[in-house]
């Protein structure tokens, strides 16, 4: 592992796409948003699906993040098929092992920083003591130090994404997928945030999926798949990455 | 789930308090309503027992009122087995026997038929004298006398000191006439009972009666909330006995008090269910606008690993808490109300009734805890649907709701 940079301890695969194919009825008309997609991550990846709007990318986090099921296809989690499990099995899939970060931060308003973090831990009936401590620790991690009894609607989006940030790592989960989450940030926030899930990427070895259309993310990534017209166009591996 | 529950509930402050205004209103109008309906029912027990007793053993023939002649008096040697048997029981105060008849009072030349009770004068369980008002009550050293209601008095222009003729049949079939002296003139809650019914001595009733014979036992218990045990307990012991009698409690004597604690509870019923419906209706409206606003927010909570299930319960607190705190705010607001209306003491005087009553609302478990109740379950039910359909939601078509 890297502190300040990726890690480059390379595991078992965690999210697999297989010929993943989604289709969407609009009218009479049937749309295909995503057209028979590979995509391999492994543990510790951090890959940028980068394309722009309507290319199917948001489509694709979907499936990857088990949110929504594929027309055709199968989607593995740590190699195993996910098209046979229950909406509740999904659910609890999603609450231990996978995090998200969401475009829009999606923060529980009514809740403080601190309390949207712990909030995935007590799906978890995680103790108290270790719930308290974890929260503590991640809102240190992602620089809120201080800035846990504010409510959402306190901080500035930079701090809500990092909220979400922790939120999304609070359950120590295999991956993190990441929807746009510059998309809302100006440009010196949004590579900031950028910085910081590189480093947690080093510091925790998780796998990190982003999803954006902006062209200053890819340059973080390891690994960045271009996707356009529900395809992927090209796959290239990042050489110098920004300090 | 409870805290984010609560706080949602302080999100839209107005519409909150609405709903809160609604469920109060409607949980202290149902707690001053049920309070007063318990109060007139607790004054109506009360003269009921008065006039009845808590229990009467008698036989099936006299309740009904399907026997010709007497056959359904009850000797003295059976009198003294049954006082003995019932004075056994640890509910039981005390004891008393009757004798009724129908009967002609005759004054100067008008003529009355009224209903005649002997009983055993200055007995510690139910001699009517407490409710004399002119006059005296029956002692125990009277032959001739009678108590006569104020109704009846003034129809016939007695007074405490006239004489009157009492003419009833015998055991036998004979017709008697017996005198006896209005000693005291009494009041009761009903103009019918003063009206028609006189009370004489045991001894005066026997001698009219020419019988030794009484037609019930009445009991007086320590407790109303025994009658109806002690009732069953009689029922079952009284064929071990050899008695070929039934013991009634004062309610089923009673029709008059049926007819009104049916009346009572009927109109409570319409009123709780009035109150249901409307607290339902503006419940439901509200959590509905509330709970769509948090579509995306739902989409968040499932992305996450929340259930549909919980999500359901989460809304469901959320109008649990609604109908929490607005009835306990209401309970407070009609405890308010009641206590002012208590010390206000508006007398009214019932239909058929010859005394006013003082108004007012009881405090008894049942009226804290049917309002309180009703306000929980009809804001709970109010969430049931939206909650249902938040919980359903697809998790990326509620994310994308903006």
């Amino acid at each position: 592992m890297n502190g300040q940079g990726f890690c480059y301890a390379r595991g078992d695969p965690v999210l697999q796409a297989q010929k993943v194919s989604k289709i969407y009825a609009l009218g009479k008309e049937k749309v295909k948003a995503l057209d028979e997609v590979d995509f391999l991550s492994t543990q510790g990846d951090f890959v940028v699906i980068n394309g722009p709007s309507g290319s199917g990318k948001t489509t694709l986090l979907n499936l990857l993040a088990l949110i929504d099921r594929p027309s055709q296809g199968e989607v593995l989690f740590e190699g195993k098929p996910t098209s046979k499990l229950s909406e509740r099995d999904l659910a609890f899939l999603r609450r231990q092992r996978i995090g998200l970060v969401f475009q829009t931060f999606n923060l529980i308003p009514v809740l403080t920083a601190a309390e949207n973090v712990e909030y995935p831990l007590l799906l978890l009936n995680l103790s108290r003591q270790e719930r308290e401590q974890r929260v503590r620790s991640l809102l240190e991690e992602v620089g809120l130090d201080g800035l846990g009894r504010r409510r959402p609607d306190e901080l500035s989006g930079g701090q809500r994404q990092r909220v979400a940030i922790a939120r999304a790592l609070v359950t120590q989960p295999r991956v993190v997928l990441a929807d746009e989450p510059t998309a809302n940030l100006d440009s010196t926030t949004g590579k900031q945030i950028m910085g910081l899930l590189q480093n947690l990427n080093g510091e925790h070895c998780v796998t990190f999926v982003v999803v954006t259309h902006d062209p200053a993310v890819p340059p973080y990534a390891q690994r960045v798949l271009d996707i356009r017209d529900g395809k992927i166009q090209g796959e290239r591996y990042v050489a110098d990455r920004p300090a | 789930m409870w805290r984010i529950a609560l706080r949602n509930l302080r999100r839209n402050r107005r519409r909150t308090l609405l709903a809160l205004a609604i469920v109060s209103l409607g949980c202290s109008l149902s707690l001053v309503v049920l309070g007063f309906v318990e109060r007139s029912k607790a004054l109506i027990q009360q003269t009921t027992v008065q006039q009845y007793g808590n229990i009467q053993i008698a036989d099936r023939a006299l309740f009904e009122g399907d026997s010709e002649g007497l056959g359904y008096l009850i000797g003295p040697e059976d009198q003294e087995l049954l006082t003995r048997w019932v004075a056994q029981f640890p509910e039981v105060r005390g004891s008393t026997v009757q004798l009724g008849f129908s009967s002609l009072l005759t004054f100067r030349r008008r003529t009355a038929t009224v209903r005649g009770l002997g009983v055993v004068p200055e007995n510690p369980v139910l001699d009517y004298n407490g409710l004399v008002v002119g006059g005296r009550g029956l002692r125990s050293s009277d032959l001739g006398a009678v108590l006569v209601g104020q109704v009846l008095a003034e129809e016939l222009g007695l007074r405490p000191g006239d004489f009157v003729n009492l003419t009833a049949t015998t055991a036998a079939g004979a017709l008697n006439v017996l005198p006896a002296e209005v000693v005291g003139i009494y009041r009761f809650s009903s103009a019918e009972v003063e009206r028609s019914q006189v009370f004489v001595p045991l001894s005066l009733a026997q001698t009219l009666l020419n019988t030794r014979g009484v037609d019930r036992v009445v009991l007086g218990l320590r407790s109303l909330r025994q009658t109806w045990g002690t009732a069953r307990k009689l029922d079952r012991g009284l064929p071990a006995q050899g008695f070929t009698l039934e013991a009634r409690t004062w309610d089923v004597l009673s029709p008059f008090y049926r007819q009104l604690a049916s009346f009572f509870d009927l109109l409570f019923g319409f009123l709780i269910a009035a109150v249901f419906v409307l607290v339902f209706f503006i419940v439901l409206q509200v959590l509905t606008l509330s709970f769509l606003e948090r579509t995306r927010e739902v989409g968040t909570l499932r992305a996450l690993g929340t259930l549909g299930q919980e999500v359901f319960r989460l809304f469901l607190l959320e109008g649990a808490g609604l109908g929490l705190v607005g009835g306990l705010v209401g309970l407070l607001l009609g405890v308010a109300f009641s206590l002012a209306f208590n010390a206000a003491a508006i007398p009214w005087r019932p239909p058929g009734t010859v005394q006013a009553v003082t108004l007012g609302v009881d405090f008894t478990p049942l009226v804290f805890g049917v309002p309180l109740l009703v306000s929980l379950l009809s804001t709970v039910v109010s969430a049931l649907l939206p909650a249902g359909q938040m919980a359903r939601l697809s998790v990326v078509e509620a994310l994308r709701t903006v």
